[in-house]
């Protein structure tokens, strides 16, 4: 029999209006499992559950094979972090990072060398006097991540921990609970609405929606598979369209979407979604010869800045949206108006059922 | 150069109308501060029967008051984190005392503990307990008026601190009592100082309730409101305008620290 480090067995939960019904859910040992969902799915309920806050109605919960369904959080040694820190106010960022270590009843000297060390992990030294509402967000949430971090936890649980922070901030702190999870090799849970975050960092995605898990698996299975336009959608699949899907001699199938053509390989026909990513999209400024089934030919009618990456979006017959580099955009001279050419490979259009 | 624009008849009026209001107020409450000469207000400050309302006042709001904190705190909290059956129906029984006069709640209160109508007042006189009339009747008079303005305060502190903190507190190996203990309670303790002067001073100035349940027994169950009252119903008019003087003091003093406390903890833990 495997054994999970975290496992989820037909979990039944009612919180005023609130509930779900018999999810399951099983996590390796040292796995970075992300947690997706739109708001009111129930992924920050589902983490509460597991560290211990409220107690389920029907079925278990097991840490590395003992069953935990009803031991109180302080003794199930799981860690959690929220979006907002939670740093509590009355207490100096030591005493915040030291706090689960003070309950424990260490020593003062074992205390203070303890919470140096990892305030010197997280760049936070230099704070540990202050308190949190002196704080910018990223030190906020450095020190709520340290303060989780002290007990070593077994799992680790990260509601949206990043989402509260600017860009800069943001792209740093998740570089750093990337090399976390290298280090120490802990299981983490992390809610985002960010799929920058799935690609940096999740081994598996989990995909809520009111209540259940819609779809699970790896992020290249999450991201270019989605079995549902929800899903497609949530992960930022960008060009999506309805058309039908009609069988050619070829084998290839032919989405007929108005007068536009997409050619891609399914065993779907009739009504279909179809999405294509962004980044799946090559831009060229004159028509571009290769084996991609798909080319399509456009003005662009808007250039979306957003950081290092820029979306194109070129009307084409149908709307498409293209994403690269500002660098890109400024070699081939790409502005309002140009002529582009997109092209994308039959294998890289999503076909799903309506 | 900024030019100032009139303001509109419609602002003019709402304006107008506030600066009536508040010229009022500072005149009546002159006038009960000039009534007196200075000398004769000293004498009367310094009278034995002023002096014993004081004490009396001070000493029976104090234990009323934490009696208030001890039955708010635990409400309160419940109140706010807890879900349990009925809990509507206890809100609105909590909420009716602060609807109610007063003066109903000490005849509720003189019914419900007085020897002669009620079995609960024959039990404790068996047991040797007389409350009535004594100043143990005003205590329980003040906190059963107050307790729900004290439950109100508590609830409205509780409600500003998310339970979130309670739970990485857990998380960090806290125990329930433990992160309500070293967590909440810190948190809300300017909250819940506010609302202890506010008690207090509220206490201080119970009338109604005491007036039934203690009666108004000269140098006996003579709180200050009762010695105002006491004294003007036998003409002294200076004396009752001593104790109405150090009441008004008193409440003015208790909406500073109340004001103080209550932005003090306001901004920080929403």
């Amino acid at each position: 029999m495997v054994m999970f480090m975290l496992e989820i067995d037909s979990l039944s939960i009612q919180l005023g209006e609130f509930s779900f019904t018999d999810l399951n859910l099983k996590v390796n040992d040292g796995e970075y499992c992300i947690i997706l969902g739109p708001t009111g799915a129930g992924k920050t309920i589902l983490l509460e559950t597991i560290a211990g806050i409220h107690s389920p109605k029907n079925g278990r919960i097991l840490l590395n094979g003992k069953d935990i369904t009803h031991t109180p959080p302080e003794q199930r040694g799981i860690g959690m972090v929220y979006q907002d820190y939670m740093l509590f106010p009355h207490m100096t960022v030591a005493e915040n990072i030291g706090f689960g270590l003070k309950e424990r009843g260490v020593s003062k000297k074992e205390w203070h060398a303890a919470v140096r060390e990892i305030a010197k992990t997280f760049g936070i030294s230099h704070l540990l006097e202050r308190y949190p509402k002196t704080l910018s967000g990223g030190e906020q949430q450095r020190t709520a991540i340290a303060r989780s971090l002290l007990l070593r936890p077994s799992v680790l649980l990260l509601d949206e921990p990043l989402s509260a922070l600017d860009t800069i901030t943001r792209e740093r702190l998740r570089d750093e609970l990337k090399v976390i999870h290298k280090e120490t090799g802990m299981t983490i849970l992390h809610i985002t609405h960010h799929f920058e975050d799935i690609y940096a960092l999740a081994n598996r995605v989990v995909v809520m929606r009111n209540g259940t898990i819609v779809q699970e698996g790896t992020p290249d299975m999450i991201m270019h598979h989605p079995v549902s336009d929800f899903i497609a959608n949530f992960t930022g699949m960008e060009n999506l369209f309805t058309g039908d899907a009609v069988m050619t001699p070829s084998g290839i199938v032919e989405i007929h979407i108005g007068t536009a053509i997409i050619r891609t390989v399914t065993e779907l026909t009739g009504r279909v979604h179809a999405g294509i990513r962004p980044e799946d999209m090559i831009i060229s400024t004159e028509p571009f010869t290769s084996s991609a089934q798909n080319s399509f030919v456009g003005i662009v009618t808007d250039i979306i800045d957003s950081g290092v990456y820029s979306k194109i979006v070129v009307e084409a017959g149908i709307i498409l949206t293209a994403v690269l580099t500002r660098q890109s955009i400024q070699r081939l001279g790409i502005t309002f108006g140009s002529t582009v050419w997109l092209t994308f490979k039959a294998t890289s259009v999503h076909v799903f059922s309506e | 150069m900024i030019k100032r624009r009139l303001p509109t008849f419609f602002q003019a009026v709402c304006i107008g109308i506030s600066l009536i209001v508040v010229l009022v107020l500072i005149a009546v409450f002159l006038g009960l501060i000039l009534f007196s000469s200075p000398e004769t207000l000293v004498v009367c400050l310094f009278s034995e029967e002023i002096w014993y309302a004081i004490r009396l006042s001070v000493i029976t709001a104090v234990i009323s008051t934490l009696l208030c904190l001890i039955i708010a705190v635990p409400v309160a909290y419940s109140m706010v984190r807890f879900e349990f059956f009925g809990k509507q129906w206890v809100n609105v029984l909590l909420n009716l005392p602060l609807s109610l006069p007063p003066l109903v709640a000490g005849v509720a209160l003189l019914i419900f503990l007085s020897p002669a109508t009620s079995p609960v007042g024959q039990f404790l006189s068996s047991m040797g307990i007389y409350v009535v009339y004594t100043s143990a009747a005003i205590v329980i008079a003040q906190v059963f008026v107050n307790a729900p303005y004290m439950v109100r305060i508590a609830r409205s502190t509780f409600s500003m601190i998310s339970p979130r903190y309670e739970h990485v507190a857990r998380t960090l190996g806290c125990s329930e009592v433990g992160a309500f203990r070293k967590i909440t309670l810190p948190m809300a303790k300017n909250g819940l100082i506010g609302g202890l002067v506010i008690t207090w001073s509220k206490a201080m100035g119970e009338f109604g309730a005491v007036l039934m349940l203690a009666g108004a027994i000269s140098m006996k169950t003579e709180t200050l409101p009762i010695a105002l009252f006491l004294n003007m119903s036998t003409g002294d008019l200076d004396m009752a305008i001593a104790a109405a003087l150090i009441l008004l003091i008193i409440s003015g003093t208790a909406l500073i620290l109340f004001e103080y406390f209550g932005k003090e903890h306001g901004d920080v833990y929403a």
